[in-house]
């Protein structure tokens, strides 16, 4: 059955877009800040006004362009029951190795398909050494160059639709899966779908689950009375109890009213480089951004220019929550596929690594002690590393996709 | 200690009114699913509607000099660790020489306006219902009063700005009315100033902590009713519907106001949306007219110190998220009124309001929502004229001045 839709792609914003940018930057307004605020009260107005001021009078869009383009990217319509026909945007780069691991790496939110950028050349590299990969990066529904679904209940089952769906019309029946953020959560999703039949193993750099209930597993529970007692893991749930006072109107406002929030973010370039740089800096270990602006602004510019605009990403939290009733992994079910963890230290949320084993049947671990929520990103080699330990030679996922086991 | 009121008259620059314009002209709006309806927050085609009108036809200078009609004036206001402040506010007099002096206090996302409609009844002397001074003040950080410049401006320095202001009007005893913030910082003025400047008070948005076995063991106990009380369980229902449909807004404010200010600020049309959803959702079928909202959202938009500065009340008032919005506050015994409007979104169990304070006075509405001033102020004019009028619960509270010739 040929699949005849498939279409390379390259990003060509058109200049009225360009222009209509330049116009809004021309007219900003910024908001007045109290003494002394700092990050208290969010993004400081110095980050913005510097930012802004590059943006518009620096960046250059068409050079970052380019830069994107010699990507291998390509589009394909993908049918998902109840939603018609979604076109697809991906990176798809092959190895050398024939029988290279097929891995579909999957962003998250405020994230992008370009944070596969810097693994890329180190996952596909040829070597005895280490096993290699195709690698599939896609872009979700709703975000970078992927059409949005149209109707309400786009959710997980979706997602894992659009994920395996592709795969296979790229002809890698079975692969593995690789994801952090929504990436994590929706390749639980995936695993329950489509797991053992085409997903052989998955591997997350923001492994979490739910809190163990006495009756589902009474041990872990138990275990959360020693917390008291267990510095590392107060740490750690100290860490996540601040994400979770301080740090989630984001997610409860896209849950619940992404349309009303989606006025901004489209009209507004500086209301929209706040929203996401906020998390950029929030979320990553210490990454220098200022030493990275044109990136910082290639990030933002990815949203702006987004084939279903800016407010469309957001709801995936609504989706996904059914506007805030339900938590995110609703749907999935434990399933007994290799599971892999990395754990970076500024990750947002770190639970308990006891806790992971009620995720998945954890065969892989890693814990670093650099890197944050984008790991691909910050920490590329490390990240890179730990699939390549978990899938190699010796290594516990070592040949689980039959025939394509990294090596020639 | 009395500082001098200038008068005060809106006056946006002609530069201001074009860059609006120009905005409005480059507005671009975000896709939409397919039957969304308010589902998924404001629709479409509502924001259309109104950015086009906004663009084409509201009279911006039409609506400004209507606005001028109404008595306006600053003051500087000295408060402890802030410095001073420049405070706006609307100053009515009553012909009635014994008026009842009133302070009306307005909340988010409301302004000084809200008092409009009740200016010439509160104001209107009768035999038959006393007679009030109004003073409707800009809270700081909004309207067209100056906003606080450093963090920590929290319940006990509103209530110290507004004490302050009647003080300096010569109203050294009042009464008060308000909703949403206006009553929140009702609750600072009581525990603050009670009995010695504010005297009395009737709140259309009752609202305090909720009852636990060892605050208040008999409000405690009547929630084990719940399985066998409809009325009960449907209010918490929908108040707990609320906490987690309708809460976005309010987390986002109190954490990161500053990340938000920058699109309210770039932004009309996220402005409008970010307003217009609890102008909508406040009011249970209020007919807004174009004009109305887009006066309502101009405020905002032209407003002294920009639209973002009026979110950090949420941050302040709670402690960047960390405690509630009563903090350090208690009961109090100020004769304390309570408006219910079928229509407000913050509807508490009828008897958690007896936690607030003394109530003395109650009256329960058939119409009317959050914006009760703005949308029922024939009858809150009412409530106010019962509860301090002849044979009313509280009447003669401010001595000498009884709201009668």
């Amino acid at each position: 059955m040929a699949d005849t839709t498939e279409q390379p792609f390259t990003v060509a914003v058109s200049d009225t877009d360009l222009e209509l940018l330049r116009k809004k930057l021309d007219l900003v307004r910024l908001p007045d800040e109290l003494e002394g605020a700092e990050w208290n009260y969010g993004v400081p107005l110095a980050d913005i006004k510097r930012l802004v001021a590059y943006w518009k009078d620096s960046f250059d869009w068409r050079k970052a362009e380019a830069g994107i383009n010699k990507l291998p990217m390509f589009t394909r319509d993908i049918e998902v029951d109840g939603h018609g026909t979604l076109n697809i945007h991906y990176v798809h780069q092959k190895s050398e190795v024939k029988n290279a691991i097929p891995l579909l790496f999957v962003h998250g939110w405020p994230g992008d398909f370009l944070e596969v950028k810097k693994v890329l050349p180190i996952l596909t590299a040829k070597s005895d050494e280490h096993p290699s990969f195709h690698v599939v990066a896609i872009s979700l529904p709703g975000f970078g160059f992927s059409e949005a679904p149209k109707k309400p209940g786009f959710a997980g089952r979706q997602y894992a639709e659009v994920f395996n769906k592709l795969m296979v019309a790229l002809g890698y029946n079975e692969y593995v899966y690789q994801g952090g953020d929504w990436g994590h959560i929706l390749g639980a999703h995936a695993v329950t779908h489509y797991g053992h039949t085409n997903i052989k193993a998955w591997h997350s750099n923001m492994p979490f689950y739910r809190a163990p209930k006495f009756f589902s597993n009474p041990l872990l529970f138990l275990g959360m009375l020693t917390i008291p007692f267990d510095t590392v893991t107060k740490t750690r749930l100290a860490h996540s109890m601040k994400w979770q006072s301080k740090g989630r109107g984001y997610f409860i406002e896209q849950a619940t009213q992404p349309q009303t929030l989606g006025y901004s973010l489209s009209d507004s370039p500086v209301g929209l480089l706040a929203w996401i740089y906020e998390k950029l800096v929030d979320w990553s270990d210490k990454y220098p951004w200022t030493e990275d602006e044109g990136r910082l602004l290639e990030w933002i510019s990815i949203y702006w220019f987004s084939r279903s605009g800016p407010a469309a990403a957001g709801r995936i939290y609504y989706e996904m929550t059914s506007q805030n009733q339900h938590d995110v992994l609703e749907g999935t079910k434990y399933s007994s596929v290799p599971l892999g963890a990395s754990y970076f230290p500024g990750e947002l949320v770190r639970l308990p690594k006891s806790w992971t084993s009620m995720l998945g049947n954890v065969k892989f671990e890693a814990e670093h002690d650099k890197g944050g929520h984008f790991a691909a990103y910050e920490q590329p080699e490390k990240l890179a590393g730990d699939l390549r330990k978990m899938f190699g030679k010796g290594g516990p996922a070592h040949g689980v996709v039959p025939g394509k086991n990294g090596y020639d | 200690m009395t500082t001098w009121a200038k008068p005060f008259t809106v006056a946006v620059p002609d530069a201001d009114v074009e860059r609006l314009h120009a905005k409005l002209e480059l507005a671009t709006f975000p896709d939409e699913l397919d039957g969304a309806g308010w589902d998924y927050g404001v629709p479409l085609a509502d924001i259309k509607r109104l950015s086009e009108y906004w663009k084409n036809t509201f009279d911006w200078r039409k609506a400004e000099r209507s606005i001028n009609e109404i008595p306006q004036f600053t003051t500087d206001i000295e408060v402890d660790g802030f410095g001073s402040l420049n405070v706006h506010f609307v100053h009515q007099k009553s012909e009635v020489e014994n008026a009842i002096p009133l302070l009306f206090v307005h909340g988010w996302p409301g302004h000084f306006l809200e008092v409009r409609k009740l200016l010439p009844l509160l104001t209107a002397g009768s035999h038959d219902h006393p007679a009030f001074h109004v003073v409707a003040p800009s809270l700081p950080g909004f309207g067209f009063s100056e906003a606080p410049g450093k963090p920590g401006f929290a319940g006990p320095q509103f209530a110290e700005t507004f004490n302050k202001l009647m003080l300096s009007l010569g109203y050294n005893e009042y009464v008060y009315q308000g909703g949403d913030f206006g009553h929140i910082i009702g609750v600072y003025v009581a525990n603050i100033y009670g009995h010695k400047h504010m005297k009395g008070w009737l709140s259309n948005m009752p609202m305090y902590r909720r009852p636990t076995a060892f605050s208040n063991p008999l409000l405690f106990l009547e929630l084990l009713t719940l399985p066998f009380n409809k009325t009960l369980r449907d209010r918490i229902a929908a108040v707990q519907h609320l906490q987690t449909t309708g809460m976005g807004y309010f987390n986002v404010q109190a954490t990161v106001p500053q990340t938000i200010g920058y699109s309210l600020a770039d932004s009309p049309i996220g402005l409008l949306a970010w307003l217009y959803e609890k102008l909508y959702m406040g009011v249970g079928g209020y007919p807004w007219t174009e004009d109305e909202v887009l006066e309502w959202i101009s405020i905002y938009w032209f407003s002294r110190a920009g639209p973002g500065a009026p979110a950090r009340i949420y941050y302040e008032l709670t402690g960047g998220n960390s405690h509630d919005l009563f903090e350090g506050t208690t009961w109090t015994s100020v004769p304390l009124g309570l408006a219910w409007f079928p229509q407000e979104p913050v509807r508490l169990p009828k008897s958690w309001a007896h936690m607030i304070g003394k109530v003395v006075f109650e009256s329960d509405h058939e119409v009317g929502g959050h914006f009760a001033a703005f949308e029922q102020p024939q009858a809150l004019v009412s409530d106010l004229r019962k509860m301090f009028g002849k044979g009313g619960p509280a009447h003669g509270v401010v001595p000498g001045k009884d709201g009668y010739q």
